[in-house]
């Protein structure tokens, strides 16, 4: 899908109007909720490449982002070292644990991919529970400290935003050149017709292997970010529910379309809180606009614009 | 002649039926050569056979001088043989362009910096590679909607954009599983003449099809496969006036072909 011209302008307001947040609203809340959007964002657009494009609905994120949240906890409660260096800790250690894995299952067929990334996911949840000498079990390590750099020290909201926005762009852009760039055209094909990309003389296993370990980089490093955000890490991190905010999202934007999904990011974090206005329906209201999206745009949003475009484009040659 | 592809007793059973069962034949260097037989005789095996999306269990498939027996798909394609698929295959969601972008032989240099950063290197190769596709959509007469998604292109239109994907990947030998079939019969001279002009280019040309006139005005030589078997070779005009492929086609009892053969 080609992008609107005014594409780059709306992009340098969106990122002004978020760079002036914390100055906007005293609210912590707003800023908490800003918070939490912006790092799952990131983790959602990393499942985007992985499902969206190579076509692999992969359940390990989950797991990438608890293996991410307990290494740079580790690494600054045990290790003694720095915030900054627990979250590049997370992102080797899911490298290497993604690299090992993805050798393995981006060989195999789409519902083996399936059965094998949700199984690391809840084994790494196992892990988290019972591997108490490193984990410390359902206990948690509690009194994660706040980073600080140069002697700054990010010890509220408002200051920890920056770390978050300042990742979540990073993400955003190099998905984003990833994504248009040849790499990503090979990606979509693959997901489209993985046959015909290998007659054409393209082996698809390393594109699958490296859209696989990019994302899972990204959400082991956002995972890390979470943990210092919440100050505390537990087995609770591995919560199925942070898996279906990153499929939410991804879902309902579309699957394989980035600014779709950047845009659902942003409404998914903010459409529970705008219903806020009554309390005891306000889940069920959440349910009820995912279940209508669902019945009336399966392939998401930006499937649903697709459509729409190619009946009109076949309208018009007929 | 010098053969661009040499099969030699190739085999393969699946769990029992012995689909192709010891075919040798070749194809002549800068020929079109035409793979005929009835239904079942195992042409679509032998394709997939010797393209590397089915594992041989015997015999050698060689291309030019190059051993490529039991290579993966890609890379029989890289050394210069590109196959289409009988039940069409394009990127649906791709305007035209992008199919044939993807299919680009000139990629095959770069490696993924040149393709992140967008390198000089990159924008050279890509901008060439855009012309070629261009030309390539004129060719198949899709100008028209080189922009638009494959998806609204009608069956016989994407048979065409999948040949034209083929001409992208700059091949020795295009393999084509039946490139008329569904086709609109008015245009199948027309397809006939775009793989003539292809053809005096230097590739060669393998093509299974089911439709005769197609085959006969357009190969030089033509293999008929029969229960797995090659059955006989020759030119359009012997194969015609083969009984025993008379006999193969329609069920023809053999000694009524063989009252007609002395009559």
């Amino acid at each position: 899908m080609t992008e609107p011209r005014w594409t780059p302008y709306a992009v340098l307001v969106a990122i002004a109007l978020l760079a002036a947040l914390p100055s906007m609203t005293s609210s912590n809340y707003v800023v908490g909720i800003a918070i939490s959007g912006l790092i799952f964002l990131a983790a959602a657009a990393s499942l985007n490449l992985v499902y969206g494009y190579a076509g692999q609905l992969s359940f390990a994120q989950l797991g990438f982002w608890g293996v991410g949240g307990y290494c740079a906890a580790i690494a600054v409660v045990d290790l003694g070292q720095s915030f900054w260096f627990g979250i590049a800790f997370a992102g080797v250690v899911n490298l290497l644990l993604s690299a090992v894995i993805g050798i393995v299952i981006t060989r195999t067929t789409r519902h083996a991919f399936v059965v094998v990334t949700l199984t690391f996911a809840l084994l790494a949840g196992l892990i988290a529970r019972d591997w108490v000498g490193v984990t410390r079990g359902p206990l948690g390590i509690p009194g994660l400290p706040p980073p600080s750099l140069m002697g700054f020290v990010f010890d509220t909201s408002a200051r920890f935003y920056y770390i978050a926005l300042a990742f979540s762009l990073i993400a955003l852009a190099f998905l984003y050149v990833l994504k248009t760039s040849r790499i990503g055209l090979i990606l979509k094909a693959v997901k489209q017709n993985d046959p015909l990309v290998e007659s054409q003389g393209i082996a698809p296993g390393p594109y699958k292997l490296a859209a696989f370990v990019i994302a899972s980089v990204i959400t082991g490093m956002a995972g890390g970010i979470y943990a210092f955000n919440l100050k505390v890490i537990d087995p609770s991190f591995l919560d199925f529910y942070y898996m279906q905010t990153f499929l939410i999202i991804v879902i309902i934007g579309g699957a394989g379309s980035f600014w779709a999904v950047v845009l659902a990011g942003a409404a998914m974090v903010v459409l529970p809180e705008a219903l806020r206005f009554s309390n005891e329906l306000r889940m069920v209201i959440y349910g009820v606009v995912l279940v209508a999206v669902m019945m009336f745009m399966p392939r998401g949003v930006s499937g649903w614009l697709e459509d729409r475009r190619i009946a009109a484009l076949r309208k018009a040659l007929r | 002649m010098t053969a661009i592809l040499s099969v030699a007793d190739v085999s393969k059973a699946f769990s029992g039926v012995h689909a192709v069962q010891g075919t040798s034949f070749e194809v002549e260097a800068g020929s079109i050569t035409g793979l005929i037989g009835p239904n079942g005789s195992g042409k679509s095996t032998t394709i997939d056979c010797i393209s590397g999306f089915q594992t041989l269990d015997a015999g050698r498939v060689l291309l030019g001088e190059r051993d490529i027996t039991g290579q993966r798909p890609a890379e029989i394609a890289k050394a210069g043989m590109i196959r289409t698929f009988q039940n069409v295959r394009v990127y649906d969601s791709y305007s035209l362009l992008d199919n044939l972008l993807v299919a680009g032989e000139a990629f095959r240099d770069l490696n993924w910096f040149d393709a992140l950063a967008r390198t000089p290197r990159y924008r050279r190769v890509r901008d060439a590679a855009e012309d070629r596709a261009r030309g390539l959509i004129d060719l198949v007469g899709l100008t028209r909607l080189s922009d638009a998604p494959a998806t609204v292109l009608s069956y016989g239109q994407k048979k065409l954009l999948a040949f034209a994907a083929a001409m992208m990947a700059k091949p020795r030998l295009i393999v084509l599983d039946e490139p008329v079939a569904g086709v609109n019969p008015t245009r199948v001279n027309e397809v006939a003449d775009i793989l003539r002009k292809a053809n005096a280019t230097g590739i060669s040309f393998l093509i299974v099809e089911h439709n005769v006139e197609f085959i006969n005005s357009l190969c030089h030589k033509v293999i008929v496969l029969e229960q797995g078997r090659k059955l006989t070779e020759g030119t359009p005009a012997q194969i015609r006036n083969d009984p025993r492929v008379l006999e193969a086609y329609l069920g023809i009892a053999r000694p009524a072909a063989a009252e007609a053969e002395a009559s």
